[in-house]
């Protein structure tokens, strides 16, 4: 292979500084306060007075180049030529100049991106690949993230909720989108143990490694007609799907079996509570595309009824830590069955240690 | 005489190529670790230039199969041409 | 001329208020076979709901173990421009801050090599290029390192940091966040391309409690901003809250976790007990222009945080109360401190075991041992409550002999 030109590696990201506007390199670490002037817009005064204004538009994150095109013309053209994206995939339009906040309002709007996602609203959520891209996806992500928050638009666009509401999608268990802090949490999960593919498992996998791969250790070596191969104890599994991650000859997905579950009360702030992590709500609903009806609208019910039973600042597990879980299921009409009471390592902690009950009708 | 740095990237693909026989994959831990046990004057940093070596020549690659991995080039059983 | 496929299911989801995946990827797929096939095998798994996708363990770029995933469409002969599909994850710079001549650049490569379908960005932070072909990985590569990008982490490696936007526009930002994110990336570059761990590691830099970045869930290694002395106040923004219709005592001092804030509605004032103040920021983000964070301010160092997979979900705990990370000095003590853990977790740990869970597994007290830390009452919300400790006799006695 002949080499013309040396390779570069290990140079790094690009040096943020040389993207930074310059009113943010003129006031960085002296900003003042900041005020929300409308949903999705935002004032950050400096020190020495200076504005900037931040406009907060809603992307689908998966963007084609036309689009990003799209955001540098208008950055071009409202904001000296610079942007940036937030942790949820927003895009953020800085400018001095408030005369243009309305101007880009305009033209984002026009492309269909909403304005908003500030303050109490439901902000984009976080997800993942699903069918895109994904090799052990239980579900969907976009396609679902897309029908649940056309349904909640409103909020974004608003700043009508009792405090922030943060929705979060992972097609599977492996969680890229790491969503188990959530308000509301939509998990993919596959509900049947992997097929084994016998005839290929031994030449395109290391036996060994497939077999430490499983949490539960369900995976043994074994020979199928002469051939070496692994057996998979189906009590023991609990759908992870960490052997096919590892082995492409144990695939796990099953139109049938797989789905989704709901989960909901977690939070990442410290703000007047401490982050916790998200809780079961719905245990299993069924793949329903392309727009998941029965997905949207038992997200929608959770987001409605907190929204009107909650106290002013309290996030959705804070309502529920407030009126207790038997209230939270009342409530929403949410079934409680045998597959909310863990059965996993240290089980007994989430167990209700006490004599202090709230009692709910349930007839 | 110190061992160099060739000696061992020569002895981690000798490893790695007499495991991959056996059908085994090891990781980059598990050549590191060994070398530095097998020799007093072996620290991590030349186990490190030893592997960086090997990768950037191109005599092993990286994979990932739910962990990273040193193996031999080849065609892999997920592929497509 | 590219196949046209009928998507009746996906077309579904062009409706509707929510920006549009689907438009998206139609806009790319008008002159991108790869987009276009992209559409045709999504439809495919709309109807049957099944994904078709197979991992590709052994494609990347020459000399690194990160920054590509690959992907093989399981249905090669149907979509035959996407039975390659490789994904590449690049660098974001600090704050997700870019110039449109910047991520033009990166759109120019990417319409050359690639689908033309991107993530802005990936849930880990990186701008996520999805799609191209393995002989198309390393064109792509050093087009991009020639316009100042380079690849991101994947594999058992330094994940790409990341950072909330911090001093750069927000008042509350108890330290140089995106500084932070910056340094560490550069400094781990060789960790970050070459993975050597037994797992993924990863950074996250939020600038106060409120944390933007969620690095208290998502990151092994978690710096969030906090202060030492006491919280500013303005007396005069409060009484222009309080004039403004603020319910200061239900809103603000009812709501205070520790119970340490008094108001007197006649004088219009309000009082901290700073020693009892736990900097969980809600009177700040409720009366943003009457209190701030103090001014010695740095970052409480967490660890070990991680989704669920494998031993079940944890949140980073506290390892280091108090370090300022703008100080040079504290910076290299703080690397330092995770050079000796990642130097633990690396001789001692298992291969897919998370620090977390390599705690977990050791005990924390062990580990705080061979790192050389102390123990202090901030890493626990409670002592042990159950008597099951483990003195280690022989040790002590070697100890009192020597
Ligand atoms: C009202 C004052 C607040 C301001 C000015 C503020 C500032 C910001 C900024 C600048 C971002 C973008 C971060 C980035 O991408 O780097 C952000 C995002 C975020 N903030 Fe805050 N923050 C505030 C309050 C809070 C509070 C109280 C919480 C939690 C209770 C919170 C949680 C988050 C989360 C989860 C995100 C990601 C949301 C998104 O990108 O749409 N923030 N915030
Ligand atoms: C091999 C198939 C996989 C694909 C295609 C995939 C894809 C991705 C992508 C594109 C991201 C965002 C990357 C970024 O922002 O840089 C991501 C992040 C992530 N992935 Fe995966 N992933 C895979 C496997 C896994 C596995 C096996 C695990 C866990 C065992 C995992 C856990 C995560 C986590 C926790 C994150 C980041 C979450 C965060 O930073 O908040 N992924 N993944
Ligand atoms: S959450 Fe699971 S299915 Fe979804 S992208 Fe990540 S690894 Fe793939
Ligand atoms: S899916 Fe998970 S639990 Fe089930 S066999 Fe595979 S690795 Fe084990
Ligand atoms: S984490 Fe704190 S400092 Fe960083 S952007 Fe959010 S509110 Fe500001
Ligand atoms: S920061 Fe939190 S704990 Fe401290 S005074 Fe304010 S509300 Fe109370």
């Amino acid at each position: 292979m002949a080499e013309t030109k040396p390779r570069i590696t290990d140079i790094g990201p690009p040096d943020y500084r040389q993207f930074l506007p310059p009113v943010i390199e003129k006031n960085y670490g002296q900003w003042k306060y900041h005020e929300i002037l409308e949903p999705g817009v935002m004032v950050h005064v400096a020190e020495r007075g200076d504005k900037v204004y931040t406009v907060r538009v809603a992307s689908p994150r998966l963007l084609s180049l036309d689009t990003i095109r799209f955001y540098a013309d208008v950055a071009d053209r409202y904001c000296g030529g610079h942007l940036r994206f937030t942790s949820r995939h927003n895009v953020e339009f800085m400018t001095t100049d408030a005369d243009n906040v309305p101007e880009i309002r305009k033209e984002v709007e026009e492309r269909g991106h909403l304005v908003g996602g500030i303050g109490n609203s439901i902000t984009s959520m976080v997800h993942t690949q699903g069918w895109v891209h994904c090799h052990s996806a239980a579900t969907d992500a976009s396609g679902i993230v897309k029908a649940v928050m056309d349904d909640l638009a409103e909020h974004f666009t608003a700043m009508d909720l009792p405090a922030k509401c943060r929705i979060a999608l992972a097609c599977c268990l492996n969680m890229c989108g790491a969503v188990h802090c959530s308000d509301i949490a939509i998990l993919g999960i596959h509900r049947k143990p992997p097929r084994i593919e016998h005839d290929k498992l031994d030449k395109i996998c290391e036996i060994p490694l497939v077999s430490s791969s499983c949490p539960t250790a369900a995976i043994r070596p074994t020979t199928v007609n002469g051939t070496k191969s692994v057996d998979v104890i189906e009590e023991d599994c609990m759908f992870c799907a960490n052997c096919f991650t590892v082995c492409p000859a144990l695939p796990i997905a099953d139109a049938e079996a797989d789905g989704v579950s709901i989960w909901v009360g977690g939070k990442v702030s410290n703000a007047r509570t401490q982050p916790r992590f998200s809780k079961l709500a719905i245990p299993y609903i069924t793949n329903n595309p392309p727009r998941w009806p029965e997905v949207t609208s038992a997200v929608k019910n959770i987001v409605d009824v907190w929204r009107q039973d909650a106290r002013k600042f309290e996030r959705i597990g804070d309502w529920i830590e407030r009126i207790g879980w038997p209230r939270f299921f009342k409530k929403t009409g949410i079934e409680f069955g045998k597959e909310h009471i863990d059965d996993y390592t240290h089980a007994g902690l989430s167990f209700q240690r006490t004599a202090q009950i709230t009692h709910v009708d349930w007839d | 005489m110190a061992i160099t740095i060739d000696r061992i990237a020569d002895e981690m693909f000798e490893m790695v190529k007499e495991a991959q026989e056996v059908g085994k994959k090891l990781k980059p831990m598990d050549l590191q670790k060994t070398i530095k046990n097998k020799y007093d004057d072996v620290d991590k940093p030349m186990t490190k230039k030893a592997i960086k070596q090997l990768v950037d020549s191109g005599r092993l690659v990286y994979s990932y199969f739910g962990g990273t991995f040193l193996e031999l080039p080849h065609r892999e059983g997920a592929a497509n041409d | 001329m590219p196949k046209e496929y009928k998507t009746p299911q996906l077309d579904e989801l062009e409706k509707g208020p929510w920006p549009s995946f689907v438009k998206e990827i139609k806009l790319a797929a008008k002159n991108n076979e790869m987009a276009n096939d992209v559409l045709g095998q999504l439809e495919q798994s709309y109807d049957e709901r099944l994904g078709h996708w197979k991992h590709g363990g052994i494609v990347g770029v020459m000399g690194y173990g990160g920054g590509v995933i690959g992907r093989y469409s399981d249905l090669p002969d149907k979509y035959p421009a996407v039975s390659h599909f490789h994904t590449l994850r690049v660098n974001h710079p600090s704050g997700w801050f870019y110039t449109s001549d910047a991520l033009r650049k990166v759109c120019d490569i990417w319409e050359k090599h690639g689908s033309g379908l991107t993530n802005m960005h990936g849930s880990t932070g990186d701008i996520v290029l999805l799609g191209t072909r393995t002989e198309k990985l390393e064109p792509v590569f050093q087009e991009l390192a020639e316009a100042g990008f380079d690849l991101g982490g994947s594999g058992s490696d330094v994940r790409t940091p990341s950072c909330c936007v911090g001093k750069a526009r927000c008042e509350w930002a108890c330290y140089d966040t995106m500084k932070a994110c910056y340094d560490i990336t550069m400094r781990y570059q060789d960790e970050l391309h070459r993975p050597a761990f037994p797992y993924k590691w990863k950074f996250k830099f939020a600038g106060c409690p409120n944390d933007c970045v969620a690095s208290i869930a998502r990151a092994d290694c978690s710096l969030i901003g906090t202060w030492r002395d006491d919280l500013r106040i303005d007396q005069d923004e409060v009484a222009a809250y309080a004039d403004g219709g603020l319910d200061i005592f239900n809103d603000v001092v009812l709501q205070c976790p520790a119970k340490c804030m008094r108001y007197d509605a006649e004088k219009k004032t309000l009082e901290v007990d700073n020693e009892s103040c736990r900097r969980c920021m809600h009177c700040i983000n409720v009366m943003p222009k009457a209190l701030r964070p103090g001014t010695d301010t740095g970052a409480v160092f967490l660890l070990g945080s991680k989704a669920p997979i494998l031993e079940g979900a944890l949140l980073s705990s506290v390892m280091v109360p108090f370090v300022n990370l703008d100080d040079e000095e504290e910076f290299e003590d703080f690397c330092d401190l995770v050079d000796e853990m990642i130097d633990v977790w690396c001789e001692e740990g298992k291969a897919r075991e998370r620090v977390g869970e390599f705690i977990q597994r050791v005990g924390m007290g062990n580990f705080l041992e061979a790192i050389g830390l102390e123990p202090m009452p901030e890493m626990v919300a409670y002592p042990r409550d159950n008597p099951y400790i483990f003195y280690e006799m022989e040790e002590e006695e070697e100890l009192e002999e020597a």
